[in-house]
């Protein structure tokens, strides 16, 4: 059990357990938080896990996890890994079941004050007209060499479809497919668990969210990402569904093997891995560019069918009902960056589990129009409290490898939740904060529910007093569907 | 009748410990604890049976193996499974037959067995296993 007095204090903000304190380490560990969310990380297994990644060939430098750091499996959810391409390792524990699973936001020219008195009708057209909840299949059926365009051309496959526009591209991380997806790396069953659920939300923590940017910190930025005070905006968090757990279910069985070929040796299986530069190593990157292409595409068609029913119920009401999007990224990946390490330019590979990217201004791939001010950093909180907006920052490159924290993270574990809070009343409590609410199921709801989550302000708090990303507007939710 | 499963406490996800007099038990409580928590089958309709046959390297591999296969099975088929009678049972090979119905109501998506801290352990009383499912 890793215990506060094994971390030593770098800076306000910035805890490493040095390699000093296990013998299978090669690098420290670094956790970024307040000493509150130090304590609550104490509660879980989350810092163990953090340890174990610094046991992995080839990291770089630190492992580290974000504020809202909590328990996963193999590395804790908030990890990020950086591994040289040269002599690393990729591992798709480390980037977790659910590939891609990441968030967008769409921005409008609507006043929040119009559509509130509507929200219930609102949220009960997207539920019925966004396909969700458990295992629900969508209305895309993709035939086998559909299945391989989606695979390899992700967002574009969707956008050469009619839903959604080129604008939608240019605004979505790696413009919505990743390089070096290869169909052929992805099993006939994984392809199968993915043939009719694009355009489907899930379960868990998937939501579509009809949400008013409470206020703005930052002029500037936020002009630069459109977005004012009173806005209507609309959040989609969802991932690659069956496709992209059967892709890591088949990697972590398959590359069991490839552990005793390379001689590596690990404190848990689920950290499995492979060279990244071995035939093995290949194989997951191009299955997993794939899943991350499926996943793109889904929230790419989840977004179209949002348009099409906030379209529908607002006719009459308002207008102009276009709905932009400012920004979709992920948050489980393994990308190729380069960063500076020894003062070298050095190509690594950054597992990002439960954390974001957050280049700060010029950096490539950002979008034009954002070139100058940062990518947009989107962290979803929970239902009750609020979302934020922030931009990525030149101080993410020298601290975290470019990378800020994804939401709120958990502190209580869902059978905690479901225990204490029941979905009816929670749906009530909601409702008198003018939050609207619907899911799939009560327990379902309860296990969402905000008490289940860390505080976002105080998260949020961390990685803006570090200087990794700035926050340019907080976002309160209106209206939710849960899968 | 000696307890099957339960289900232990884990932030994120899920986690269940299993239990079994032998280890053809072991495995077979494990599928019955993750669909007790995952689904329920439709006992008005026709049974519907599979096989499974599986190889893996150890026990632990192939207890992972089994239980994603089941997922597999119950979210492209559309059936929940409630009887599990293992056949063959080694560290290298799985033979399974396994009965259910068609899905009634699901109440949890589990959507793939981790090799998380995952060991299969003997006690005085059999073995037991302890397994973290993402959801």
């Amino acid at each position: 059990m890793v215990n506060k007095q094994d971390f030593k204090k770098v800076e306000e903000y910035v805890y490493e357990i040095p390699k000093s304190y296990r013998p299978d380490m090669r690098v420290p560990a670094r956790l970024y938080a307040d000493e509150e969310l130090l304590e609550a990380a104490l509660g879980d297994r989350s810092l163990k896990q953090l340890v174990n990644t610094a046991t992995l060939p080839g990291v770089v430098k630190y492992t580290l996890a974000m504020p809202d750091i909590h328990q996963g499996y193999g590395p804790p959810i908030g990890g990020v890994i950086p591994s040289r391409t040269s002599t690393g390792v990729i591992s798709p524990g480390a980037v977790g079941y659910d590939i891609n699973c990441g968030v967008r936001l769409l921005r409008s020219n609507i006043l929040a004050e119009k559509v509130k008195p509507i929200m219930d009708d609102i949220v009960n057209a997207l539920f019925r007209g966004v396909p969700s909840g458990v295992g629900r299949s969508g209305d895309i059926r993709l035939s086998n060499r559909q299945m391989n365009d989606v695979l390899e051309k992700g967002s574009a496959w969707a956008v050469s479809q009619g839903y959604g526009t080129k604008d939608d591209l240019e605004h979505t991380e790696e413009r919505g497919a990743m390089a070096g997806a290869d169909s052929r790396k992805v099993s006939g069953k994984a392809k199968k668990r993915g043939s009719s659920q694009l355009g489907t939300l899930g379960s868990g923590n998937h939501f579509v969210e009809v949400a008013e940017v409470e206020e703005v910190y930052d002029q500037e930025v936020a002009d630069a990402f459109g977005l004012f005070e009173g806005q209507m905006v609309v959040w989609v968090h969802s991932g690659s569904r069956g496709l992209g757990h059967q892709v890591c279910t088949d990697y972590v069985r398959d590359l069991q093997q490839a552990v005793h070929k390379y001689g590596i040796e690990l404190p848990d299986r689920e950290l499995v891995c492979a060279p990244f530069d071995s035939p093995e190593g290949r194989d997951y990157f191009a299955a997993m560019a794939c899943a991350a292409n499926y996943a793109w595409a889904n929230r790419q068609c989840l977004a179209h069918r949002a348009r099409l029913v906030l379209d529908d119920v607002l006719a009459g009401l308002v207008k102009d009902r276009e709905l932009t999007l400012v920004y979709d990224l992920t948050h489980n990946i393994a990308k190729v960056e380069e960063h500076p390490i020894d003062g070298k330019p050095t190509e690594l590979v950054i597992h990002r589990k439960g954390a974001t990217r957050a280049f700060g201004p010029g950096m490539p791939g950002l979008p034009a129009d954002y070139r100058e001010v940062g990518q947009p950093v989107l962290i979803p909180g929970d239902m009750g409290t609020a979302s934020y907006v922030l931009v990525g920052t030149a101080e993410a490159m020298k601290k975290t490898f470019g990378t800020s924290c994804h939401g709120a993270g958990r502190v209580m574990s869902r059978r905690a939740a479901k225990k204490k809070i029941r979905g009816q009343e929670l749906q009530q409590e909601l409702e008198e904060k003018g939050i609207v609410v619907r899911g799939g199921s009560m327990a379902g709801l309860a296990e969402e529910a905000p008490a289940a989550y860390k505080d976002v302000d105080r998260v949020v708090n961390v990685v803006h007093s570090l200087g990794i990303a700035r926050k340019v507007a907080r976002v309160v939710p209106l209206g939710v569907i849960k899968g | 009748m000696s307890k099957k499963f339960e289900e232990i406490e884990h932030t994120a996800d899920l986690a269940i410990k299993a239990y079994g007099q032998g280890m053809r038990e072991l495995f077979a409580n494990a599928a019955y604890g993750m669909f007790a928590l995952m689904a329920e089958p439709s006992l008005e309709e026709p049974a519907c049976q599979r096989e499974v046959s599986l190889e893996a390297t150890d026990y632990e591999g192939l207890l992972v193996d089994w239980l994603n296969e089941l997922i597999y099975l119950h979210e492209v088929e559309g059936e929940t499974y409630s009887q599990f009678i293992i056949e063959t049972l080694s560290p290298a090979k799985l033979k399974a037959h396994v009965t259910g119905g068609p899905t009634k109501s699901k109440t949890k998506a589990i959507k793939a067995a981790t090799f998380h801290e995952l060991k299969v352990v003997k006690t005085g009383s059999g073995y037991e296993a302890t397994i973290v499912f993402d959801v």
